[in-house]
């Protein structure tokens, strides 16, 4: 190609793209109702977090289908009810096509709301975007509270950020006899802030309900052999182990963990074995892990067997991930703070985000002044195959197991 | 009009419209897709000085351009201007490839490029241990963002960029890289400073690079301090290079288009198939056309004319 050839492409490709995508926003002020209320997100249907995006994607289309069965959302503003539009864009698990994603939902879509994602890479750059722009964003997957101390109106997250998950394996901890129950705990931090905010809390719980934190060790995201940790545990005596690996970590740590042959009697990995699969993939090794238990199949808030049976009833065979109830839920709380304000304008939902008390299929929900949920406390064990809730204040609960020496499992 | 001045002309043409275009345009979104297309002409044409005229093939660039962002973005919410916040972003990336220069520049081919991806490694880990948390911009930043502002700011680096690599590959400077490309045993034997160049090959890349992780750091609202050293930023400039054409001037340009553009066009029509087309397509590319888009034309040229004299040949022989 000559370099005038190039030049007079580029200029028409320039012009193309500006074209292309310079669609003004049309503004919510109509005088008659609009044919569906656009929302949306951005969410990983490819790449590395395919498989939670994928189970966020779900939740959100059932909800939004209930939804509209029942006639839509009534707006007040326009005295009738209007169903929604779903706008789900792939941002392939990268955070830079999560950010442009979310500006065409803003300014192409004109999205009232954006929903969440679900890895927190994409969450942050979206909260970062929802402020900006001033438009609610409601998340689906939050865990780390410093992402919520900074002030932001926009953003919030019905989720079981750090304090709540130490505290729920405190909680269940506690429901032990005294003369069975765990008290020295080893705490493997993973080096990332939400790793970080876990210690914190760990230490402050710990001091104040009588355990004693015996090994405290750090290790990086990207690593795979723990024997040094696991050994130092052993050495230490610790009945307990709490960490916050990633999906693979928790179980390479499980696997490595047997071959060591250390068995603390209880061990609570907050991620990963939350997967649907992971007893699939661990088999009878992942019995006794205690795990985070936002939502499941069998919690018996309203709404919820008729997700699970949809659910099932649309993907045959397919398990049901956590992040497929916890993502209804967040649709719930969208419908319910629209109707509430009444008219599509995004200060008053966002308002009435941040008023909300409703019962979603994960329990009652409400919100703080920076944005994080009051939910309930729930914490999973998985106890031969099954995720039972070994802590939920709503409901009565199975018992927490103590796991045996891996010889006598 | 001569030919130079006409390529000027449409130069400035295309320099206009870029400037004029976000007064024309009424959403954030085109505005962050031009946006992106800037960052990634930058970092690609940045990779294509080393990679493509100085045939040293860097597979640690996020290592650089995650440099420029930390630098900026620290010196720019601590209270530092902007203006000046962001030359200390490319400045500390040709730091970093001063200091991995001199001694990864004496390893050849690909002993080079595992040098590289290794310092990009060591970033990426070193920057999660010591910065384990999330980058937010202020109350008082986010109020006053503007995406305009950005655009400018990459379109600018974009300029810069482009402007610095054309005259030095096409000075005194550039046959020195290329003759190092070409072969370094010979153009040693005729005198040429190998080292020399290659040095000033990287450190022209990691300046821009840099650069562009400040622009970077300026656009992202928020963000894991971690991110801009992922390894995404050291294989997406190389693939765009190579789908553009490496070696050529205008390959990078054509690429970023190609991946920038088409690759959102793709994502919004084609949905979640668009990226096994692209993974095709650029496969196709690499097997059939090695030169790029740029050498398309002249396959075409070789492959087809070819069959058609051939065919014209055959007819005059029968009249």
């Amino acid at each position: 190609m000559t370099k005038k050839g190039f030049l007079i492409s580029a200029v028409a490709l320039l012009f193309a793209t500006g074209l292309l995508l310079s669609h003004g926003p049309g503004g919510f002020a109509q005088s008659s109702p609009p044919k569906t209320i656009k929302v949306g997100g951005a969410v990983s249907l490819t790449g590395k977090y395919a498989a939670g995006g994928v189970d966020v994607a779900d939740g959100y289309r059932i909800a939004v289908k209930h939804i509209n069965d029942a006639g839509g959302i009534m707006v007040k503003e326009y005295g009738e009810k209007i169903p929604l539009e779903l706008l789900l864009y792939d941002d392939e698990s990268d955070p830079s096509k999560t950010v442009t994603r979310l500006e065409k939902l803003y300014s192409v879509d004109n999205v009232p709301v954006y929903l969440g994602e679900f890895a927190s890479d994409m969450n942050i750059a979206g909260l970062g975007i929802a402020e900006k722009n001033k438009v609610p964003w409601i998340g689906v997957t939050m865990a780390v509270e410093n992402a919520f101390n900074q002030g932001f109106r926009y953003t919030f997250a019905p989720c079981m950020f750090s304090f709540m998950e130490v505290g729920s394996m405190f909680d269940a901890l506690d429901t032990i006899s005294k003369d069975k129950r765990p008290i020295k705990i080893a705490n493997f931090e993973l080096q990332v802030d939400w790793g970080k905010e876990c210690t914190k809390y760990v230490n402050k719980l710990a001091a104040e309900r009588g355990y004693k934190v015996v090994l405290e060790q750090k290790y990086a995201p990207d690593t795979k052999d723990f024997s040094s940790l696991i050994l130092a545990a052993k050495a230490a005596g610790a009945d307990v182990l709490f960490s916050v690996p990633t999906p693979p970590q928790s179980m390479a740590i499980i696997k490595q963990m047997k071959e060591l042959d250390y068995a603390p009697k209880a061990t609570c990995f907050i991620r990963g074995p939350d997967l649907s699969n992971y007893w699939q993939v661990m088999g009878k090794d992942a019995n006794y892990i205690l795990t985070c238990g936002e939502w499941t199949p069998d919690m018996p808030y309203p709404g919820n067997k008729k997700l699970v049976d949809d659910y099932k009833a649309q993907h045959p065979g397919k398990l049901i991930g956590m992040q497929v109830g916890t993502a209804y839920g967040a649709v719930q709380i969208l419908a319910d703070s629209i109707t509430r304000a009444g008219k599509l304008d995004r200060e008053a939902i966002r308002n009435a985000i941040a008023a909300t008390d409703l019962k979603t299929v994960r329990g009652r929900v409400t919100f703080d002044k920076r944005g994080i949920g009051n939910v309930p406390w729930s914490l999973c064990q998985w106890q031969n195959g099954k995720l039972e809730v070994v802590r939920n204040p709503d409901f009565k609960t199975t018992p927490v197991l103590l796991a045996p020496p891996w010889g006598q499992r | 009009m001569a030919i130079e001045s006409k390529w000027y002309a449409l130069t400035g043409a295309a320099l206009a419209v870029a400037v004029l275009l976000p007064l024309g345009m009424h959403g954030q979104y085109g505005l962050s897709i031009l946006c992106m297309l800037f960052l990634y002409i930058t970092l690609s044409q940045s990779w294509n000085i080393l990679g493509g005229y100085a045939g040293q093939v860097n597979v640690g660039q996020a290592a650089f351009f995650g440099v420029g962002a930390l630098t900026t973005r620290l010196l720019w919410l601590h209270g530092t201007p902007f203006p000046l916040a962001i030359p200390a972003g490319g400045i500390a990336s040709v730091v970093l490839a001063v200091v991995v220069g001199f001694p990864a520049l004496r390893l050849r081919g690909h002993y080079f490029a595992i040098g590289t991806l290794a310092v990009a490694w060591i970033a990426h880990i070193t920057v999660g241990n010591l910065f384990p948390g999330i980058s937010f911009l202020t109350g008082r930043h986010v109020a006053t963002y503007s995406l305009v502002l950005r655009y400018y700011v990459f379109l600018v680096i974009m300029v810069a960029a482009l402007t610095t690599i054309y005259l030095t590959v096409n000075s005194r400077i550039g046959l020195g890289v290329e003759a190092t490309r070409d072969d370094e045993d010979a153009a040693q034997t005729v005198g040429v400073n190998i080292v020399k160049y290659k040095i000033i090959a990287f450190a022209i890349s990691s300046f821009f690079v840099g650069l562009a992780g400040g622009g970077f750091a300026f656009f992202n609202a928020s963000y894991y301090w971690y991110l801009p050293f992922g390894l995404m930023w050291c294989f997406e400039p190389i693939l765009i290079v190579f789908i553009g054409g490496v070696g050529t001037f205008v390959g990078p340009i054509v690429g970023s288009l190609c991946y920038v553009a088409l690759k959102e066009i793709f994502a919004f029509t084609l949905g979640e198939i668009n990226i096994l087309i692209f993974g095709v397509v650029f496969i196709l590319t690499i097997l059939f056309f090695p030169r790029g888009i740029v050498g398309l034309p002249a396959a075409l040229h070789h492959a087809w004319p070819r069959r058609l004299h051939g065919e014209v040949g055959e007819r005059a022989n029968v009249r």
